[in-house]
């Protein structure tokens, strides 16, 4: 069964922020499902859906390496299963 | 993929990262109906053995639903059946050992707190609820994990002012022993009038006897998140302020309908019910008195205080109970005074009385809780400000407890730290005109006419 998660990156603009989060969700064998990115006063947000079966990774791995990529490119990086969001804003 | 905008994404990662939203507490409701036996220690090893079997996996299953949902899950507890209807014994010695027999598997599955060191007296006591109340100075005093509960009344049976008195004795008792901490010990005591069965808040949590085998019950939280909308919307009529605050809560209860269901699941428990009660912390922001500030009140106990809570519990649970089939618990905003940074300023300046705050409670939850007063109260000063509290839960058909510390050594105006959630809190003050005849009087005040419901 296929696992979809939601990734939120947030944090000081750069060059080459979103190329970093998706290769190290491609490298984790994850797939990005949909993605959206803006800058606003120098602030960058992006919104990833990203899904995976349990050949390809686990939730935890991925949480661990995308938080690693964030100390480096300097994002906060949150991976939450998207039922969170499905069960607090629809019923 | 189920469609979600990127705006109600981002509102749910502010909730949990700037606004505190939180699952206060994920308990295990454990019956102990089959560990009774004569002799008491084989009462302790079944107790053991039942607490290890039913939430011996609670810690890890609650790690792995916070880091799958990114939604912190702050305490881990275990609640059990009323110990006074498990051990078969009229010595209080014997019930100090199942305190610490309970106390040990607490730790050993690594929860936070196990209440149900608890009986039920409302009508009168049996040999063994007056040996579990001789026994909770020692249960309570030489434990960890412990939280006691003792319901001394309820609308059906009315006020038994002799257990008042006998808790009033047991605070004072508790105080003592654990002066050198705050008498941190009576934070761990609830006394009751309408206790509920399922209720996941320590320290009055118990799994009532109208409760399935195992289940799972789930404290809300998020003062913070209310507390921001409240603030973004100054000028909001009031009609205008329930719905936002109901629209939010139905947010908050959802998630946690989410982990109760995941829980449940994972354990192997049924799923018991979500307390819709806003919790507050310490921690800057996440404060039902902040949220009385938004509102308009220079600060909590200004007049209009009890309006305020009014519309903010009703509005919290008209909101939680769309999100939720399985309301149940104490369901109602907490106005603890220690855990609640801005309710312990409000007091310390003033403007918050225990007077008002017994006013608070005739219109939310749970009651006069975590006030800190003076070590030297008299006996029956203590016991009357229970009976004033257990008067308006038994009239209103409601619940009502209080947790009072009456700290050892300490006078009106000290600053008391109990730490952690417990917070810290001022000394105040107790009106010191004489009651004690009026408490030596002994005997059950009658239960009201609103027991008549038949």
């Amino acid at each position: 069964m296929r696992t979809s998660v939601i990734v939120t990156a947030l944090g000081p603009d750069r060059h080459g922020l979103l190329a970093a989060v998706a290769t190290t969700v491609a490298n984790q064998n994850a797939n990005v499902d949909d993605v959206s990115q803006t800058v606003s006063n120098g602030m960058f947000t992006m919104i990833m859906f990203v899904s995976f079966d349990e050949t390809e990774t686990t939730l935890a791995d991925l949480q661990a390496t995308l938080a690693h990529t964030g100390e480096e490119i300097g994002l906060q990086i949150i991976v939450q299963h998207e039922d969170i969001f499905r069960f607090m804003h629809r019923v | 993929m189920v469609f979600i905008t990127n705006e109600e994404i981002l509102e749910t990662v502010r909730m949990i990262q700037a606004e505190n939203l939180d699952v206060r507490a994920v308990t295990v409701g454990i019956s102990l109906d089959d560990c009774s036996a004569r002799d008491v220690q084989e009462v302790c090893e079944r107790i053991h053995d039942k607490l290890v079997q039913r939430a011996g996996r609670l810690v890890p299953v609650a790690r792995e639903i916070q880091e799958k949902y990114g939604v912190p899950i702050v305490n881990r507890r275990v609640s059990v059946t009323p110990i006074a209807e498990v051990v078969a014994s009229d010595d209080a010695e014997s019930f100090v050992q199942v305190a610490r027999a309970l106390d040990a598997a607490a730790d050993e599955i690594g929860i936070d707190f196990v209440g149900g060191f608890s009986c039920m007296v409302q009508k009168g006591f049996t040999r063994g609820d007056a040996a579990l109340i001789d026994a909770i100075p020692a249960a309570i005093g030489g434990t960890q994990r412990v939280c006691s509960s003792v319901n001394v009344a309820s609308t059906r049976a009315g006020i038994n002012m002799d257990a008042v008195m006998r808790m009033s004795d047991v605070l004072l008792e508790v105080a003592r022993l654990t002066a050198d901490h705050g008498s941190i010990g009576c934070a761990k005591i609830v006394t009751f009038c309408n206790v509920p069965e399922d209720n996941p808040f320590m320290a009055g949590a118990l799994h009532g006897s109208g409760e399935p085998e195992a289940s799972i019950n789930v404290a809300i939280s998020g003062p913070g998140v209310i507390r921001n909308v409240v603030a973004h919307n100054p000028d909001a009529s009031f009609t205008e302020l329930a719905d936002l605050i109901k629209r939010t809560t139905f947010k908050i209860t959802r998630v946690g309908e989410l982990v109760a269901r995941e829980a449940s699941r994972m354990l192997g428990a049924e799923l018991g019910i979500i307390d819709l009660s806003l919790a507050p912390s310490p921690a800057v922001g996440d404060s039902i008195a902040e949220i009385l500030e938004c509102m308009g009140l220079e600060r909590a106990g200004a007049p209009g205080t009890t309006a305020a809570l009014a519309l903010l519990n009703d509005a919290v649970k008209k909101g939680g109970t769309m999100a939720t089939s399985s309301t149940g618990g104490l369901s109602g905003a907490f106005i603890p005074v220690s855990e609640d940074a801005a309710m312990a300023r409000a007091a310390a300046e003033g403007a918050l009385s225990i007077e008002k705050l017994e006013a608070m409670t005739a219109v939310c939850s749970l009651g006069l809780d975590m006030i800190v007063v003076p070590g030297d109260i008299a006996r029956a000063s203590l016991a009357g400000v229970i009976a004033d509290v257990m008067a308006i839960g038994m009239i209103n058909s409601k619940t009502t407890g209080a947790r009072l510390i009456p700290a050892y050594g300490k006078k009106v105006g000290d600053w008391v730290t109990l730490g952690g959630l417990f917070g810290e809190a001022p000394v105040m003050p107790v009106n010191t005109r004489a009651n004690d005849k009026f408490m030596a009087r002994g005997g059950r005040i009658p239960a009201p006419l609103q027991s008549l419901t038949n």
